[in-house]
């Protein structure tokens, strides 16, 4: 910006409303790095304080992922779905994103069988974590670590 | 938000009753993350699917919420008992309102 300060008077009268309007869409660099706080705000808010267990999700993630822009993921809830208790919503995270959240799934009794895959992209080598919240309240946790080739947040 | 129809496989649209039905899903959708900047320099707004619905008839089945780390073109796959024959469908919805839908039916045996 200083250098446009050393412009002449005339030009510089026009200036400063487009350096502004300039400036308000460049990205800073802190939008493209890892958001760990967000990351644990997402995780605090799906547990909700509750005990979580560390069986009965499937998570299979590669554990070398040739193509960061699309890592295939899939969850399964190994527990059969009941009228008592089924699996309500499984949530997916990429703990070094820029936006830690992947996605949402939202399960019903009506389906039978809670899976699913989905392609993620990944800025690089990091643990993918998913969360199944149980009807009953319990919730259970999976996580793998990935190793990706390239980033795959810039494409 | 989409020239082309979805492209739907699902493993059996005449299940026996109590089979397990996969259904995998994609659409083209640019995913645009609102994280890249054109040649200019310009930041390209956000533009992403945001919800996906599968019901069959009026039951829901399973919904997402993809985010903006979700790949472009997104890919879904997700699986239901086969209970009920009915209509398959199959709704996007993007951040624009823009949505497409696609239906198959199943006919239970």
């Amino acid at each position: 910006m200083k250098r446009r300060t050393l412009i002449t008077a005339g030009a510089a009268l026009a200036l400063p409303a487009a350096a502004l309007a300039q400036q308000s869409t460049v990205l800073p660099p802190s939008v493209l790095a890892p958001n760990p706080q967000e990351f644990r705000r997402i995780m605090a808010e799906f547990t909700r304080g509750a005990v979580t267990q560390a069986h009965g999700l499937e998570l299979d993630v590669p554990v070398l992922a040739d193509n960061p822009s699309g890592v295939p993921i899939k969850v399964k809830v190994e527990e059969p779905m009941t009228a008592q208790d089924w699996c309500e919503e499984i949530i997916v995270l990429a703990d070094l994103n820029p936006a830690p959240l992947a996605c949402r799934m939202h399960f019903t009794p009506a389906a039978g069988i809670a899976e699913a895959s989905v392609r993620a992209r990944l800025s690089q080598s990091q643990t993918i974590h998913a969360l199944a919240r149980m009807k009953s309240g319990r919730i259970l946790t999976a996580k793998q670590a990935v190793t990706v080739a390239a980033s795959g947040c810039g494409m | 938000m989409d020239q082309k129809p979805p492209r739907i496989w699902i493993s059996n649209t005449k299940p026996k009753k109590g089979e397990t039905l996969r259904v995998r899903a994609q659409i083209e959708h640019i995913m645009e993350s609102g994280l890249r900047t054109d040649a200019a320099g310009q930041v390209r707004p956000r533009h992403i699917v945001t919800r996906f619905e599968a019901r069959l008839g009026q039951a829901l089945l399973f919904a997402w919420e993809p985010g903006i780390s979700i790949a472009q073109d997104p890919y879904i796959e997700f699986a239901f008992l086969a209970r009920d024959s009915g209509e398959l469908q199959l709704r996007w919805q993007d951040d624009t309102g823009q949505s497409v839908s696609a239906s198959r039916t199943i006919a239970v045996a």
